[in-house]
C-alpha cells in the first residue's frame, strides 16, 4: 500500500490516508443517525405507529372549491351553488363489504326509500377507491344513514357544492354545465392541478371560463375511528372558491328572445353593434343544465344525446343556415364597391331567369318588373341579385362575404364555434375536383347552395355595417371578479377587421335596409315601428331543393323540409345599438316568421332603456355568502 | 489498447456484486409500490426498471474497456455536453409537477440534470489532477471550480430542482474539504454563506418555501406538503420490528404514501420489512460507500482517488438525505435513493458512476506509461 500511494505523483499519502480516516468515521456516523432514527419510530414508537396505520386513521380528502358565480350584465346572478349530499362508500374501513350494501338497502326499503346503486363493489375482494352510491339524496335518507351510522362501516355522507342553474333551459347553451373529470381530460392536463374526481367545465362557459371559475380545492386531514367516522380534523386547508363571471348577457332581453323562439327550433343573437357584446344568446331546443349536477344519470343523458332535434348543440354558434337573401348584402357591397353596378343600375324581374337550360324563379312568381338596386333589396327581388352575382362572380362575392366576417369562426368566447362555408371556384375545385359552375353561381347570389353561415356571423357582420364598418369579436364576457367585488380582468372590445366599404356605398345598403322595414312593399315590415328606425333583411332558406310542380311541392312541405326564416335587423337607424339575427327551423317565410321575434326583442329593448334608465340594480350579496353558509 | 490480464484478475467483484444485490432489492420494491395502485400504466414499472438495470450493466461493460485516464481526458467535453443538455432543458424541455426537467431523447425521456452530478465530479476531478498542489488550495485557487459547480447549478435551480442542486453544491464541498481549504479561506467562504442563505430565500419558488418551513413547523401545515412527511412516518413506523411482509405494507398498498416509488420508495421497504429489514439495507449502504472509499485510497493516482472519491460521496449524500427525508429528519427535496428509486435517468447515471469506479479499482495496479 505504501509503495503504491508514493506512486501518486506530488500528493502526500499520510495527509489523504488521515483524511479518508475522517471520511470513513462521519459516514459510518451519519448512517448510524438514520439507524437510530428508524429504531425510534420502528421499535420506540412502532406500536403507536402501527395502530395508527391499522386504523388507517389519517385519511386526506379533499374539499371542492366553489365555482364562482355567473352573472348577467345587470349583476344578476345566473348561476349559483347549492349543497348537494352524496352518500360515500369507503370500503377499506369495513370488514364485510356486501353486508353492509345489503345492510343500507334494506334499512332505505324499510321506509320505502329507493337506493337505485348497483352496489358495484359486490364480491370485489381488496382496497377499491370511496364509491358514490348515491348522489344528492332527500333528507328522510340523509336521517337514515346518519342515525344508523354505527350500523354501517365505511358509509359516509359528504357535502360538496353543486351548481344551481337559475336561469335553466333559457341560458344553457352559453352556460353550458360542468361534470367530473374524465381520464382523457385529466391526461391532458398540464398544469398538475387537477385530479380524480374533480368537477370541470365541460360546455359552454363553464368549459370556457374554467381557469377563472373553477377555483382552487382544499383539503382536510381527519382521523377517523376503525368504523370510519371521523373523530377529529387535524389540519385543513380552506379551499378557494372560483372568481365571478360578469357576462355582457341582458337576462331581460335574454328572457324576452327566449320566449319567443322557445316553442320552435333555431337561435336568436342580439349583439350591441358598437363594441359586439352579446346582450343575448338564445338556441332552442334546449336542455335543463340542473341535470348534470353531481353527474346526469343514464337515462337522461341517453335521452339528451340521441334526441334528434340535438337541444345540447348551440344553434347560435354552431348551427350551420343557408343565409338565403340575407345574404344579398354582401353581393350588393361586392357588386357596388367592385362599381360592377350604381345604385341606379336596374334589371328587368319577370319571376324567373334563364340560364342555359336551367330556369331559376324569383318568389314573387309575378315578377317585379323594371328593378333597381335600393327596390330590389326591399322587395328582395331574386331575379335582380341572379343578374348582379353574374356579373359580380362567386370569387369577388366570397371575398366580400369573408371581410363581412363569414367563412371562419367569430372568436366569441364560447367553445364548439363553427366556421359556416363561403365557397370559392377554388374551393370547389380542391373539394370535389370540380369546375365551378356559372348556376353555382346564380345559385349563391341569394344566398343558396353552398352558402353557410352561423346566427353569431351573420349578426356580427350586419352590426359591421350598423357601425360604419369595424368587424368586433363577439364578447359574452364582460369581466372577471374576485368573490368580494374586486374587478380581476375586464375583456375590452376588439376590433379585428375593417369593412372595405367605402362611405357611400354603407349609405345606400343602409338605407335599402331600412327601407326592407319602413317602405311600402318592403319584407320586414313586422319591425316597423312609429320611431322608424329599424333597417333589416328578411331570409327564407331552402332546405332541400323543391319541384317546380305545385302539387308535388306542397307534399313534399312537410315539416321536416320547410324553409328556414331568418331576419337579421339593427336598430335605431342612426346610431345603432342592438342588431340582432333571428332563424327559425323550418317556420316558413323570414317576413313572416322570423321578424316577428326580432321586433319582440327591439320592443322589449327600447322600452327597457327607457323605462329602466334609472332603475339601480342592486348586486346580488350572494358572492358574499361563506363556505360554512352553503355547507350547513 | 493492449489487453492486460491483470486488469481481469483485479475487477473488483464484490462491488460489482453489491451493487446486483441493492439493485434487485429495489426491484422487488418497485414491484410491490407499484403494485399498490389502481392505475393501469403501474403494473410494468418494475419490468422497466429492470431494463434500466441492464442498460446500466452494459454501460459499465463499456466504460471498464476504457482507461478512465483517457475519458478523463476529455472530462471538459464531458462537461460541456451535459450543460448544452441543460440548456436544452431550459429552451425546450418539458414540465412535469410544475418543473421543467425533462427532455426526450429518440423516444426516451431523460433528465440531464441527473448526469450533471457526474460530470461535474469527473470535471472538477480533472481540474484538480491538472492543478494540484502541495498545500491547501486558497478560496482564489478555487474559483474555477466553484464555477464549474455555479453553472450547473443555476441552470438547476431554475428548473426548479431544489434538491438536485443542492447535491452539486454537497458534492463540491465534500470535494474541497477532502482535498484542503486553508483555514483563511473556509472562514471566509463560511461567512460568505451564511450571507447569501436569507438573500437566495427570494429565489425559491413557493412550493420550496413552503416544505422548508413546513420541515421546521410540520404541526402547521398537515396537508400539502406536511401530508408526505405525517404519511411517511406513519408507514415507515408502523412497519415495527420485523415489518409486515412483503406486498402486505398497509400504508403503501392503501396508497396513503404519495410518489412511493420514486423518492418515497425507502418508505415502502421500511413498511413491508421492518426495522430489521432497514438495517440491513443501511448496513449494506455503508458497506458500499466504505468499500468505494476503499477503492479511492488504493487508486493508483489523484485523479483516480478523487473520481472515486467524488462518486462515492454523490451516493453517500444522496442515500443520507433521501433516507433522512422520508424519516423526517430532512426537509422533503427531491433526492432518489441510489438503486431503489424508479427513474431510468437516476439509475443509468448511477451505473455510469459504478463503472468509473469499477475502472479505477482494476487499474489500481498498472503504471503510468
Amino acid at each position: 500500500m505504501e509503495k503504491l500511494n508514493s506512486q501518486i505523483n506530488g500528493h502526500d499519502p499520510g495527509a489523504f490516508r488521515k483524511r479518508f480516516k475522517i471520511v470513513f468515521v462521519v459516514v459510518a456516523i451519519m448512517i448510524s443517525f438514520l439507524i437510530i432514527r428508524m429504531w425510534h419510530l420502528q421499535v420506540f414508537r412502532g406500536d403507536e405507529l402501527r395502530q395508527k396505520s391499522e386504523n388507517n386513521s389519517v385519511r386526506l380528502r379533499k374539499i371542492k372549491p366553489l365555482r364562482g358565480l355567473i352573472l348577467d350584465t345587470n349583476g344578476q346572478v345566473l348561476v349559483d351553488n347549492q349543497p348537494s349530499f352524496d352518500i360515500i362508500f369507503v370500503p377499506n374501513r369495513s370488514r364485510n363489504i356486501d353486508n353492509v350494501a345489503y345492510k343500507l338497502k334494506n334499512l332505505l326499503a324499510a321506509r320505502s326509500l329507493a337506493f337505485n346503486s348497483e352496489i358495484p363493489f359486490l364480491g370485489k375482494k381488496g382496497w377499491f377507491p370511496p364509491v358514490k352510491l348515491d348522489k344528492n339524496i332527500s333528507v328522510e335518507k340523509l336521517a337514515v344513514v346518519e342515525t344508523h351510522a354505527s350500523d354501517l362501516p365505511g358509509v359516509t355522507v359528504e357535502v360538496v357544492p353543486v351548481r344551481k342553474y337559475l336561469s335553466g333551459e333559457m341560458t344553457a347553451h352559453i352556460i353550458g354545465y360542468t361534470g367530473e373529470i374524465s381520464p382523457e381530460e385529466l391526461k391532458k392536463d398540464t398544469t398538475g392541478s387537477l385530479g380524480i374526481g374533480d368537477i370541470i367545465g365541460k360546455d359552454g362557459l363553464e368549459k370556457y371560463l374554467d381557469e377563472y371559475i373553477k377555483g382552487k380545492s382544499g383539503a382536510e386531514q381527519v382521523e377517523v375511528n376503525v368504523l370510519g367516522k371521523e373523530i377529529k380534523v387535524i389540519g385543513k386547508i380552506e379551499p378557494v372558491s372560483g372568481y365571478n363571471a360578469v357576462l355582457t348577457i341582458d337576462s331581460s332581453l335574454q328572457k324576452v328572445a327566449w320566449d319567443a323562439l322557445k316553442d320552435k327550433a333555431g337561435a336568436v343573437a342580439v349583439i350591441d353593434p358598437r363594441n359586439g357584446a352579446v346582450l343575448a344568446l338564445v338556441s332552442t331546443p334546449s336542455f335543463d343544465p340542473n341535470l348534470f349536477n353531481g353527474g346526469i344519470s343514464f337515462d337522461d343523458w341517453e335521452k339528451l344525446s340521441t334526441d334528434p332535434s340535438h337541444p345540447m348543440g348551440n344553434r347560435a354558434i354552431s348551427g350551420q343556415y343557408p343565409p338565403g337573401s340575407t345574404y344579398k348584402l354582401f353581393v350588393a357591397a361586392a357588386a357596388l364597391e367592385e362599381g360592377i353596378i350604381t345604385p341606379d343600375t336596374s334589371f328587368t324581374c319577370n319571376g324567373s331567369f334563364t340560364l342555359g337550360n336551367r330556369t331559376y324563379k324569383c318568389w314573387n312568381k309575378k315578377g317585379h318588373g323594371r328593378i333597381s338596386l335600393h327596390r330590389a333589396i326591399v322587395e328582395s327581388c331574386d331575379v335582380y341579385f341572379y343578374n348582379v352575382g353574374k356579373l359580380v362572380g362567386v370569387d369577388k362575392i366570397a371575398e366580400y362575404a369573408y371581410a363581412f366576417g363569414l367563412g371562419r369562426a367569430t372568436g366569441i368566447d364560447l367553445p364548439r364555434e363553427k366556421n359556416g362555408l363561403i365557397p370559392t371556384s377554388e374551393w370547389k375545385l380542391s373539394r370535389f375536383k370540380e369546375i365551378w359552375q356559372l348556376g353555382e353561381t346564380i345559385s349563391i347570389s341569394i344566398g343558396q347552395g353552398f352558402d353557410l353561415v352561423t346566427p353569431i356571423q351573420l349578426v356580427n357582420a350586419y352590426a359591421a355595417l350598423a357601425n360604419g364598418g369595424t368587424i368586433y369579436k363577439p364578447r359574452i364576457v364582460k369581466r372577471i371578479e374576485t368573490a368580494d367585488g374586486r374587478i380581476l380582468k375586464t375583456f375590452e372590445p376588439e376590433p379585428k377587421s375593417t369593412l372595405p366599404l367605402s362611405k357611400e356605398t354603407m349609405d345606400i345598403l343602409t338605407h335599402a335596409l331600412w327601407g326592407v322595414v319602413n317602405e311600402n312593399g318592403g319584407t320586414g315590415q313586422a319591425l316597423r315601428r312609429k320611431e322608424a328606425d329599424v333597417c333589416g333583411k328578411t331570409g327564407t332558406a331552402q332546405v332541400v331543393g323543391l319541384p317546380d310542380n305545385e302539387n308535388a311541392r306542397k307534399r313534399i312541405i312537410s315539416a321536416k323540409f320547410r324553409d328556414h326564416a331568418l331576419f337579421v335587423c339593427f336598430a335605431p337607424y342612426k346610431n345603432p345599438e342592438i342588431a340582432i339575427a333571428v332563424i327559425a327551423e323550418n317556420a316558413g317565410h323570414g317576413g313572416s316568421a322570423a321578424a316577428p321575434i326580432a321586433r319582440k326583442i327591439t320592443d322589449a329593448y327600447f322600452e327597457n332603456k327607457n323605462t329602466n334608465h334609472k332603475k339601480t340594480h342592486p348586486l346580488v350579496a350572494a358572492d358574499q355568502r361563506s363556505q360554512a353558509e352553503i355547507y350547513r | 489498447m493492449k489487453f492486460d490480464r491483470r486488469l481481469f484478475f483485479n475487477f473488483d467483484w464484490t462491488l460489482l456484486v453489491l451493487i446486483l444485490v441493492i439493485s434487485f432489492i429495489g426491484i422487488l420494491n418497485i414491484y410491490s409500490a407499484g403494485n399498490s395502485m389502481d392505475n393501469f400504466r403501474q403494473e410494468t414499472i418494475y419490468i422497466k426498471q429492470a431494463q434500466w438495470i441492464i442498460i446500466g450493466l452494459i454501460l459499465i461493460g463499456i466504460i471498464i474497456c476504457i482507461d478512465y485516464r483517457f475519458i478523463c481526458r476529455f472530462a471538459y467535453v464531458i462537461y460541456a455536453i451535459s450543460i448544452m443538455l441543460l440548456l436544452v432543458v431550459a429552451l425546450f424541455g418539458y414540465a412535469t409537477h410544475g418543473s421543467q426537467r425533462w427532455i426526450t431523447l429518440g423516444g426516451f425521456s431523460f433528465q440531464p440534470s441527473e448526469l450533471v452530478k457526474l460530470t461535474i465530479i469527473i470535471a472538477l476531478a480533472k481540474y484538480f489532477d491538472d492543478h494540484m498542489i502541495e498545500r491547501s488550495y486558497s478560496l482564489k485557487e478555487l474559483l474555477i471550480p466553484f464555477f464549474i459547480v455555479l453553472i450547473p447549478f443555476l441552470f438547476i435551480l431554475k428548473q426548479p430542482d431544489l434538491g438536485t442542486a443542492l447535491m452539486l453544491i454537497f458534492i463540491a464541498i465534500s470535494i474541497f474539504f477532502f482535498i484542503g481549504i486553508q483555514l483563511k479561506s473556509l472562514i471566509l467562504s463560511v461567512t460568505g454563506g451564511f450571507m447569501i442563505v436569507p438573500f437566495s430565500w427570494f429565489f425559491l419558488k413557493d412550493y420550496q418555501k413552503e416544505r422548508i418551513m413546513t420541515f421546521f413547523n410540520p404541526e402547521n401545515d398537515p396537508l400539502g406538503a406536511g401530508y408526505h412527511i405525517i404519511q411517511s412516518i406513519i408507514a415507515v413506523g408502523s412497519g415495527g420490528i420485523l415489518g409486515k411482509g412483503y406486498l402486505k405494507g398497509t400504508q403503501t398498498q392503501l396508497k396513503f404514501l404519495p410518489v412511493q416509488q420514486t423518492d418515497f420508495v425507502f418508505s415502502v421497504f421500511a413498511e413491508e420489512w421492518g426495522f430489521l429489514g432497514g438495517l440491513i439495507l443501511m448496513t449494506m449502504f455503508l458497506i458500499l460507500i466504505l468499500w468505494c472509499l476503499k477503492i479511492a485510497l488504493n487508486s493508483r493516482d489523484f485523479m483516480g482517488m478523487l473520481l472515486s472519491f467524488g462518486i462515492t460521496i454523490l451516493i453517500f449524500w444522496e442515500v443520507f438525505i433521501n433516507v433522512g427525508m422520508v424519516l423526517g429528519m430532512l426537509p422533503v427535496v427531491g433526492i432518489p435513493l441510489p438503486f431503489l428509486s424508479y427513474g431510468g435517468s437516476s439509475m443509468v447515471v448511477l451505473m455510469m458512476a459504478m463503472g468509473l469506479l469499477l475502472n479505477v479499482s482494476m487499474r489500481r495496479f498498472v503504471l503510468h506509461p
